[in-house]
């Protein structure tokens, strides 16, 4: 009867732990990508920095990458990106979204997110990412469809034709548990 | 072509994102069996967009962003990631200097390609604006050009060089932004400012050179035998310096994606 207190005891708070857990963003690409009638264009960042918090209530999952830090291949390119999306104004891309625990152990998980980029704030519902795990590490990617008019960004152009209006953001982001 | 499928790896995501209603009914059916398209809301719930469906097009604008607000709840903040105050901070001096600077390569790329029109003009002009052999007499004194044709030669040539001034001049005074250095296709075009720059400077001075000879019943000799040689280097580099800048061009741009 002891014996079985004691295991009751110690079993009882493992929930709480499972629940009560943190994730730390350790590895990211994140690419966005520009289409023009004679240009295709990918700009990489692997500063982005990201943290999960869970309890019982769910998990609020934070992500941000400084604008800079977006690299195409040309300096003249990367600040002229600067300014079409008021990048010094608004220096950093932030990412939040809200899942339920029980979402994250799903192979496609559909996200609500909250994007912070260029001075307006946008929600993206339904967004699927695929998730893998990797030991205790999780893999997620994905695609944000992203757009020029969603932000308000004026659409930069190359010999008088501006670029597509579609700026998908591809995300490859490793998360791991703390 | 890259597609957005392959630029994500991912067709099922990209398959999500296609707004692309259609009054097919095998086109509907494949629909139906989709997850719906990830849409952009306004920050209102969804239920509240299919109240106000005008209203799902708005974004929150947040002028004075702050990234480091508190979140409800547990929620991680922009705090908790350890950017330095640096990196999450706004500039609105570096907007300045960058909106300048977008405003005045705009400016130098469009006088840039205006140039060009003179330019090839002065070059299309420059046969009739030359001493000729004689044929009918070979041994005797070459044909001089008209006075009309060196007149046309010499004001293009000298439009082109006032444009391009103007043009070097918006690239001189955009403002330098600190800690940026010039990477891939931007360096090679600036690198051939080395080229066309003194080029289009020593153009016009052969030229002056030469025509002076030629009024003086000399052959052009000395440097100013070189005025064509510069000028198409000058040319070239110029061209060369348009194209560097453009890439990579995609050049099967007629491929449907």
């Amino acid at each position: 009867m002891r014996s079985a207190i004691v295991l009751l005891l110690i079993a009882l708070p493992l929930p709480v732990v499972a629940q009560n857990s943190q994730w730390v963003l350790v590895q990211s690409t994140l690419t966005w990508h520009i289409t023009h009638p004679v240009h295709e264009v990918d700009g990489t960042s692997h500063d982005a920095k990201g943290k999960g918090n869970c309890s019982a209530a769910g998990c609020d999952f934070l992500i941000a990458v400084p604008l800079k830090t977006f690299d195409s291949g040309d300096s003249n390119r990367d600040l002229h990106m600067m300014q079409t999306v008021r990048g010094a104004q608004f220096p950093m891309v932030i990412v939040r979204t809200h899942l339920p625990q029980s979402a994250l152990d799903a192979a496609t998980i559909d996200t609500d997110l909250e994007i912070q980029f260029a001075g307006q704030t946008v929600h993206y519902d339904h967004v699927p990412l695929n998730r893998t795990a990797h030991g205790t590490d999780v893999e997620i990617t994905g695609t944000v469809p992203a757009t020029c008019s969603d932000f308000k960004i004026d659409r930069p152009s190359f010999l008088m034709v501006p670029i597509h209006n579609e700026i998908p953001v591809t995300v490859d982001a490793t998360w791991r548990p703390m | 072509m890259m597609t957005f499928a392959q630029a994500s790896g991912n067709p099922h995501v990209i398959f999500s994102s296609s707004p692309a209603p259609s009054s097919s009914s095998l086109v509907s059916s494949i629909v139906k069996e989709l997850p719906d398209a990830p849409v952009p809301t306004d920050g209102q719930s969804t239920a509240q967009q299919n109240q106000s469906p005008s209203q799902s097009q708005n974004q929150t604008q947040n002028p004075n962003q702050r990234p480091n607000q508190p979140q409800p709840g547990n929620a991680p903040t922009l705090g908790d990631l350890g950017f330095t105050p640096q990196q999450i901070m706004a500039n609105a001096d570096l907007q300045r200097k960058l909106n300048q600077r977008t405003h005045d390569l705009k400016v130098h790329q469009t006088l840039g390609l205006v140039t060009v029109v003179p330019l090839c003009a002065t070059v299309i002009v420059a046969g009739g604006a030359k001493a000729k052999r004689n044929r009918a007499d070979p041994t005797g004194p070459p044909i001089a050009p008209s006075a009309g044709a060196v007149d046309l030669h010499a004001a293009l040539g000298a439009s082109t060089a006032a444009l391009y001034g103007f043009t070097a001049y918006y690239a001189i005074a955009a403002p330098k932004i600190p800690g940026v250095k010039p990477k891939g296709a931007i360096k090679l075009h600036r690198d051939l400012v080395w080229i066309h720059a003194p080029g289009m400077i020593l153009t016009p001075i052969l030229g002056g050179m030469a025509l002076r000879q030629e009024n003086n019943g000399e052959k052009v000799h000395g440097i100013a035998s070189a005025h064509s040689y510069v000028a198409w280097t000058t040319v070239g580099a110029y061209g060369a310096s348009i194209v560097a800048v453009s890439w990579p061009l995609h050049l099967k741009f007629w491929e449907k994606r």
